[in-house]
């Protein structure tokens, strides 16, 4: 039997990739699979006062820092709740706001660096470790950071592979359906059944198989979010299935052991689709809450699952 | 925002609210002044419920309810052991509450439409009840088994008829004068050889041994704040939902104040109106007589009880088309809070076994998730089964034991009191640090010390009133026989159901499952 963890969508968060890190000697994880979104999704100026200190708007509510103890603390809030921060003089600052490249260029410079110092992490807290660990980004992540990931040495990639996890075949896809965001890995569902078809087709054992898709299949009680509306609000009272229907068929057809998925932060759950057990272990990464899904594997069956939270 | 204030408005229950505490409040208490108990009560409840309450909900918006929170800052064991009472509590209320939608409710709406054969028909037999309670049961199930789309949708219409017909009081209540209302009650009196506005009070007094007092007894205001309860304490519905509201850090807090703040001003206003109206002694009178089964002989004949909605009904002073559908306007206000009430059960109950199961402390179908309705299907049908079952076992053996204040006092020991508490150690639990370092309210201070820290304290104190008074007062005492195994009862079988679960968790996967669910991890 291997014990599986399984974490998606932390957002930039250091806190929980930090945790992510320590629970694998705590829970006992022979293997361990961090699903994306792994990139955050703000970047906060923290701007020089004139008289000294800094200031800046961090989660609506205007804050300011008088010495670099406070600076400290902030950043730290910053960074556990997946955010990115950037010093600036106000000079700087009223020059960034009218410059959508040069802000993407600080935002990308920032989201890389968090990326380059969590691999690194790794690497240096799983030296002489027997777990495996596995790094899928998600549709939020720009395709820069499979580079990165290839780069590291103990820390492995899986994306758009089939790699061999004590005799299971896991193959990972980090794409998904069109969502309402525009993000960087989103595919038409026709583009991205065929993807997934193909990528399916390498497996050579479906008993024991494992998908390992960030967006969960359409229809199910895994990919159940509010709905939108016009302006972008959500609705408190009506929810809708934002999965993805290329997914859905694949997992129908192939009938993997297990189905591994995030995306949809709010849909925590487990369900069974034929033989397939699906999971979507949910995110709230804001709250510094690292969410997962301990997956207990034998051969041919899933053993048992606990969802973990720490 | 507008669905959860709903939520916790709804589950105050206006109308059947005021009539527990004018009738059974006052009733018990004799010489209780309600408006002074509607105030403080809302004073302590209003500070202290939205804070206790929205902070831990905004903090940690996770449906479930309060086990989430008491779980996550004192232990998984405390947690389960009062969020098994509660569950307990809302499968209890099934039975208590769908029995007095029929009578009084339905009685009484049919009565104030002169459909006597009818309202006769619901109370001669008791299957009769028992069968238009187990419809109202399963209407319950039915209005939140599809989905929050459907339960929101249903909730606006409800609430407009509850909110209506309670306005209807209040403004019947308003514009009779005592002069008025006396000559109505005299008229019908003598219509009906009931007894005259004095010869009521003088009779109820020799009926209940003492004289109806004419002015305020502050032990015994303090006292109808237990009843009051019902108006002010219930609000904490929201948190059933917390996970399901948008802006959980603003939209909880809000609307746990709301749905305190409007009940609060309908109480006060109808208090007001009924002091002036009927005046203090005459109230007094007619709160004994109907909290002691309207049973007075002279009584028999007259046309309607002495509740506070008869009151209204007697001060329409007609018996005309208009009045009669304005009279089952008000009645249909006691039937709809009553069975939304038990809508509510079924909106609470599936989603504590839904937080049990995610935290493997219950079967694995406690997480299912019906993809069509987006609700736990599963968990509302076991609801619904035992829901009925305690319906048949109520009408079969049980009848009068475990009813309405017991089970407020089995809430304030099971839940409000371990949740205050919980609140209040919520800022120093090292259990919870991680929690409360991302929480929007870590920065609320007052004087130094975080606000949630003084929102528990107000809400201590109120529930320390409530606590006296039910558990200790004479009038109301409830720690015997009964109440106190049912109390101590659900707390040791939580406590076994969390051991049993951790037992079979480990034996099956290997694993200490309340260390991989409950515990926290090392965040450097």
């Amino acid at each position: 039997m291997i014990k599986l963890f399984y974490v998606t969508d932390i957002h930039g968060s250091n806190v929980c990739y930090r945790k992510f890190l320590n629970a694998l000697p705590i829970y006992g994880a022979d293997v361990a699979v961090l699903n994306g979104d792994l990139l955050g999704k703000v970047l906060i100026p923290m701007v020089e006062k004139a008289g000294g200190g800094w200031e800046c708007h961090l989660m609506g509510m205007y804050t300011e820092m008088n010495t670099e103890q406070e600076l400290a603390d902030v950043k730290k809030i910053i960074e556990n709740a997946g955010y990115y921060w950037v010093h600036q003089t106000r000079d700087e600052f009223e020059a960034t706001k009218a410059d959508p490249k040069e802000i993407d260029r600080l935002f990308k410079h920032a989201a890389y660096e968090r990326i380059q110092q969590w691999l690194e992490l790794a690497d240096e807290r799983l030296e002489g470790k027997s777990c495996q660990v596995y790094i899928c980004p998600g549709n939020d992540d720009w395709w820069e950071v499979d580079d990165m990931i290839s780069c590291m040495k103990i820390v492995k990639p899986c994306d758009n592979l089939v790699v061999d996890i004590d005799g299971h075949e896991m193959v990972s896809c980090s794409r998904s359906n069109p969502t309402p965001w525009d993000t960087p890995r989103e595919e038409s569902e026709e583009e991205l059944a065929a993807h997934l078809d193909e990528l399916c087709g390498r497996v050579k054992n479906y008993e024991g198989a494992i998908f390992n898709f960030h967006v969960p299949p359409h229809g199910y009680s895994l990919d159940l979010c509010p709905k939108l509306d016009k302006d972008m609000k959500m609705s408190a009272e009506e929810k809708i299935h934002a999965g993805s229907l290329g997914a859905k068929q694949v997992i129908e057809k192939y009938q993997p052991l297990l189905g591994l998925h995030g995306h949809i932060h709010e849909s925590r759950g487990a369900q069974k689709a034929g033989r397939t057990l699906m999971i979507n272990p949910g995110s709230e990464y804001s709250e510094g809450i690292l969410k997962g899904v301990i997956v207990m594997l034998d051969k041919k069956k899933v053993k048992d699952y606990v969802f973990t939270q720490g | 925002m507008m669905d959860a204030f709903a939520v916790g408005f709804m589950n105050q229950g206006l109308t059947p609210s005021i009539w527990v505490v004018v009738s059974l409040g006052l009733g018990v208490f004799l010489g209780g002044n309600l408006i002074y108990a509607a105030i403080i009560s809302a004073v302590f409840a209003g500070i202290g419920f939205p804070l206790v309450w929205g902070i831990l909900g905004g903090s940690m918006p996770r449906s479930g309810g309060e086990y989430v929170y008491n779980s996550r800052i004192i232990h998984p064991i405390y947690g389960i052991a009062q969020s098994f009472g509660d569950a307990a509590i809302w499968l209890m209320w099934l039975y208590v509450l769908a029995p007095l939608a029929v009578d009084p409710g339905l009685t009484m709406t049919f009565n104030y439409l002169g459909w006597t054969g009818a309202a006769n028909w619901l109370t001669d037999a008791s299957w009769h009840t028992f069968i238009m309670a187990s419809i109202f049961n399963v209407v319950g199930f039915l209005f939140v088994v599809f989905g929050i789309k459907i339960f929101a949708r249903v909730q606006k219409i409800v609430m407009f008829f509850g909110i209506g017909g309670c306005l209807l009081i209040g403004i019947v209540l308003t514009i009779t004068s005592r002069a008025s209302f006396m000559s109505k009650w005299n008229t019908a009196a003598a219509a009906n050889h009931g007894p005259t506005y004095h010869a009521f009070v003088n009779q109820v007094g020799v009926a209940a041994g003492q004289v109806m007092p004419t002015h305020t007894n502050w032990g015994a205001t303090f006292g109808t704040m237990v009843a009051m309860s019902w108006l002010f304490a219930y609000a904490y519905s929201i948190a059933f939902i917390a996970g399901e509201v948008k802006r959980p850090d603003k939209s909880i807090i809000w609307a746990n104040t709301f749905a305190i703040a409007v009940p609060f001003v309908f109480m006060l206003w109808i208090a007001i109106v009924l002091y002036k109206t009927v005046g203090f002694q005459f109230l007094n009178a007619t709160a004994w007589n109907d909290n002691n089964g309207n049973t007075l002989a002279s009584m028999a004949h007259m046309p309607h009880g002495t509740n506070f909605i008869d009151l209204a009904v007697y001060s329409l002073g007609s018996s005309a088309a208009w009045a009669r559908i304005l009279a089952a306007l008000m009645g249909l206000s006691y039937v709809a809070f009553t069975v939304w009430w038990l809508a509510l059960s079924y909106l609470a109950f599936p989603r504590i076994l839904f937080a049990w199961g995610m935290d493997r402390m219950g079967p694995k179908w406690f997480t299912d998730i019906n993809p069509r309705f987006a609700s736990p299907v599963k968990n509302h049908i076991l609801c619904l089964v035992l829901g009925q079952s305690l319906l048949i076992l109520y009408y079969a053996a049980l009848h009068n034991q475990m009813q309405n204040i017991l089970l407020t006092g089995m809430q304030v020991t099971s839940v409000f009191i371990p949740t205050a508490i919980a609140a209040l150690w919520f800022p120093y639990s090292k259990r919870a640090k991680g929690v409360w370092d991302s929480s929007p309210y870590k920065k609320w201070t007052f004087l130094g010390l975080p606000v949630v820290v003084w929102g528990a304290a107000v809400d201590l104190v109120y529930l320390g009133i409530l606590f006296y008074y039910f558990a200790f007062n004479a009038a109301a005492k409830q720690f015997t026989g009964p109440g106190l195994i049912l109390f101590v009862g659900v707390w040791v079988l939580g406590v076994i159901w969390y051991f049993s679960w951790s037992a079979y968790n480990k034996a099956k996967s290997g694993m200490d499952i309340s260390a991989v669910t409950y515990g926290e991890l090392p965040p450097e």
